[in-house]
């Protein structure tokens, strides 16, 4: 009766744990490919192709984004040396503004998506952080070189740092921001994105 | 007399010739330490510590180049090899300069066509990178060549 008990309790907690794999099993080209995919199929759907859904699609485009950006991350090492003395609200604030800026920034460039082929070109992976290259090929057959950094958080990848040509998106937004705060303030910084972003 | 004036001369060659022999040696001296300044060897032996970042290309960097943080130099190449098709460099710092975990190195050119050098950006993290640890954000050089040749041939 006991050993019956036993070998039936062992069997479920099996299942489980087989249950359980799948979701630790993928990797961090996976997932690229997961968020590319979607965007993808958001930006091709005739359904939202006219003016009157643009918001809707927008709305959409920016839900599948965030599924994989780390923008808490990316900003902290966009902000650098000037994280430290920020505030908890400061920081909250800036997060926000700074996924804002980003998102408006390049959601133009993602709608204008015209056939565009996306090859994935390989990963690595070293412990908890991982890079996925991937060429896209435009139209008129020029290749682009994206390079994605990621970083194992619970189980899940997402991207901290987008690399286009070689230049590093978060290197560029750091070189401009610590530019900023130092010839003026960090208010002034935090006053410049809200321009930019409120703009569009 | 004669023996005593032949000591005299003897005396004053002696002088002559000692003098002469201590101005070379400070001659060779002098030129020593120029070449030692002006060649920037650490004769003295190396000081600070040393991390790595691994490129996918140094565009030409040079083992000694400098590396800068917000243009200043702080440190030099101390070697560049070649590791699984990228290249690995090695870079000497002052032990008193902390480089956080999520700093950038790129590889920059002086001007437009000069000579390459690293620059680091300083990132947000508390975290510092150990002593013989690695720079895991970096950049490429950029090929003016390979970036004219798109812009030419993209064009069907």
């Amino acid at each position: 009766m006991r050993s019956a008990f036993l070998i039936r309790s062992t069997f479920s907690l099996s299942l489980v744990a087989a249950l359980a794999v799948p979701a630790l099993g993928a990797s961090p080209m996976d997932e690229i490919k997961q968020t590319t995919n979607k965007i993808l199929s958001i930006v091709t759907n005739s359904a939202f192709k006219a003016p009157s859904k643009s918001e809707e699609r927008e709305k959409r485009i920016r839900q599948a984004v965030d599924e994989r950006f780390d923008w808490k991350e990316m900003a902290r090492r966009s902000l650098a040396i000037h994280w430290a003395k920020r505030t908890t609200e400061e920081r909250k604030e800036f997060v926000r503004l700074f996924a804002d800026l980003v998102e408006r920034t390049y959601m133009r460039k993602v709608e204008d998506y015209s056939g565009e082929k996306v090859l994935y070109e390989g990963e690595s992976k070293e412990g908890d952080y991982a890079t996925v290259r991937v060429k896209i090929v435009t139209k008129k057959g020029e290749d682009i070189p994206v390079e994605y950094r990621l970083k194992k958080e619970r189980e899940d990848w997402f991207i901290y740092d987008v690399s286009i040509e070689g230049v590093s998106l978060v290197n560029n937004y750091r070189i401009q921001f610590h530019s900023i705060i130092s010839q003026s303030n960090y208010e002034n910084l935090v006053k410049r994105l809200r321009e930019k972003v409120e703009l569009k | 007399m004669e023996f005593g004036g032949g000591q005299g001369v003897a005396m004053k060659k002696f002088d002559l010739e000692l003098a002469v022999g201590l101005f070379i040696i400070a001659g060779i001296v002098c030129l020593g330490y120029l070449s030692i300044k002006l060649g920037k060897l650490e004769i003295v032996g190396e000081r600070g510590y040393e991390i790595y970042g691994v490129f996918s290309s140094v565009g030409g960097l040079k083992v000694g180049a400098g590396v800068e943080i917000a243009g200043v130099t702080v440190g030099r190449v101390k070697s560049i090899k070649l590791s699984n098709y990228e290249a690995r460099v090695t870079l000497n710092l002052p032990t008193a300069l902390k480089i956080q975990e999520d700093a950038i190195a790129s590889i920059k050119t002086r001007g437009l066509i000069g000579e390459k050098y690293i620059d680091i950006t300083p990132g947000g993290s508390e975290k510092a990178i150990e002593p013989g640890g690695r720079i895991r954000d970096t950049q490429p050089a950029i090929d003016i060549e390979e970036l004219i040749s798109k812009f030419v041939f993209g064009k069907i």
